[in-house]
């Protein structure tokens, strides 16, 4: 009985680890884009892009911690 | 009908659907495990044939008409035929921007195809996965690895073949470390080549398929988890009772988020194939131009 609540709590503990990371880089690569299309406007659309791109990457490390916590 | 008892099941239920079945449960005898027809294999098979559709129907008509073109030499006559062809076009176009914009000028045209092959499958196959019930490559680990292997291939096959084999493994090292002294280059030689060598050739491949995996996977449980709570607390209205409509209006408020979900997703289907080819130029692109490092 107590593996299973203990197994919960070991998931909970795992995916909100492993969120703080990415969502501090999301934000600040996100600041630094519009930070960057404020400056130049019309570099707007390859910074959009840019952006994008590095979003992707880092939300990879938080997704993983939340299938993970749905495999076991 | 106590939810809180309904919903474990629901959810483990979920959970058994999104794994690798025999397709319709069928059991195959005497066919080795790797050839057994699943689900996910019917519905590969189903993003393949309209991904063929889709561009071969496309690409006989289109070259007859730049054969027609070249003879008469009117520029009327280079126009699509139709608002689909000139989609296409831009589609293939875009991924020819692409490819020339990372790889660079001389050769990066040439790997139109294989950029083209692989954000078309994805984006399909991605596209498709999101009608209830169907299922997507990205789905399980056995397709994006299988896409990611076949990348790996590409951008290793392609710097052994442009540097030699000896020469892309001494690429790996920047070039002043490898003039440095006999004794500096050994130890941070050394280090930077382990370095090298486990980030290109076991991170890379890793990190392409488990990127694919995740956001399919995470995004069809998302979906799936508040079609449960849907279901699960929706039929609330029916009773007659007055402390009832809490239960239902929990229903609509999962309803609500489950729209926004799904709108996200086909925003994340369109990023992980869009981000998995530029990945894919990037590393060819590390391939070609491996000498001048």
């Amino acid at each position: 009985m107590e593996q299973e609540g203990l197994i919960a709590i070991g998931k909970g503990i795992a995916y909100g680890l492993a969120a703080i990371g990415p969502g501090l880089g999301i934000g600040i690569v996100g600041g630094k884009a519009v930070e960057a299309m404020a400056r130049q406007p019309e570099m707007a659309g390859k910074l959009q892009t840019t952006m994008i791109l590095a979003i992707a990457f880092t939300e990879a490390l938080a997704l993983l911690g939340f299938v993970l916590t749905f495999l076991m | 009908m106590n939810p809180m008892e309904l919903l474990p099941e629901k959810i483990s239920e979920l959970v058994h659907e999104l794994s690798v079945l025999p397709y319709n449960d069928m059991h195959f005898e005497g066919v080795p495990g790797p050839l057994v027809l699943t689900n996910y294999v019917v519905w590969m098979i189903v993003a393949v044939i309209v991904m063929s559709i889709m561009f071969m129907s496309v690409a006989n008509k289109e070259k007859q008409r730049m054969a027609l073109a070249a003879k008469s030499g009117k520029v009327a006559d280079l126009a699509p035929a139709n608002k689909f062809v000139a989609m296409i076009e831009m589609g293939v176009e875009f991924i020819r921007d692409m490819a020339v914009d990372v790889i660079g000028q001389k050769d990066g045209a040439k790997y139109t195809a294989l950029l083209g092959t692989v954000f078309f499958m994805l984006l399909i196959s991605n596209l498709i996965g999101l009608i209830p019930g169907a299922k997507s490559i990205g789905g399980t680990m056995g397709g994006t690895v299988a896409l990611a292997l076949i990348v790996w291939v590409v951008f290793v096959g392609v710097g052994i073949k442009k540097n030699g084999g000896y020469g892309y493994l001494r690429s790996l090292v920047p070039a002043g470390v490898r003039e440095m002294p006999l004794f500096g280059r050994i130890l941070l030689g050394g280090f930077l080549f382990l370095l090298e060598f486990v980030s290109t050739f076991l991170v890379r491949p890793l990190t392409l398929s488990v990127r694919l995996f995740a956001n399919m996977y995470a995004g069809h449980i998302i979906l799936g988890v508040f079609s449960s709570f849907v279901m699960v607390f929706m039929p609330f209205f029916e009773k007659q009772l007055s402390f009832s409509v809490g239960g239902g209006l929990v229903g609509i408020v999962a309803l609500a988020f489950l729209l926004i979900m799904y709108a996200f997703e086909l925003f994340v289907a369109f990023i992980q194939a869009y981000v998995f080819t530029m990945l894919t130029a990037v590393y060819i692109q590390s391939s070609v131009h491996a000498s001048e490092h």
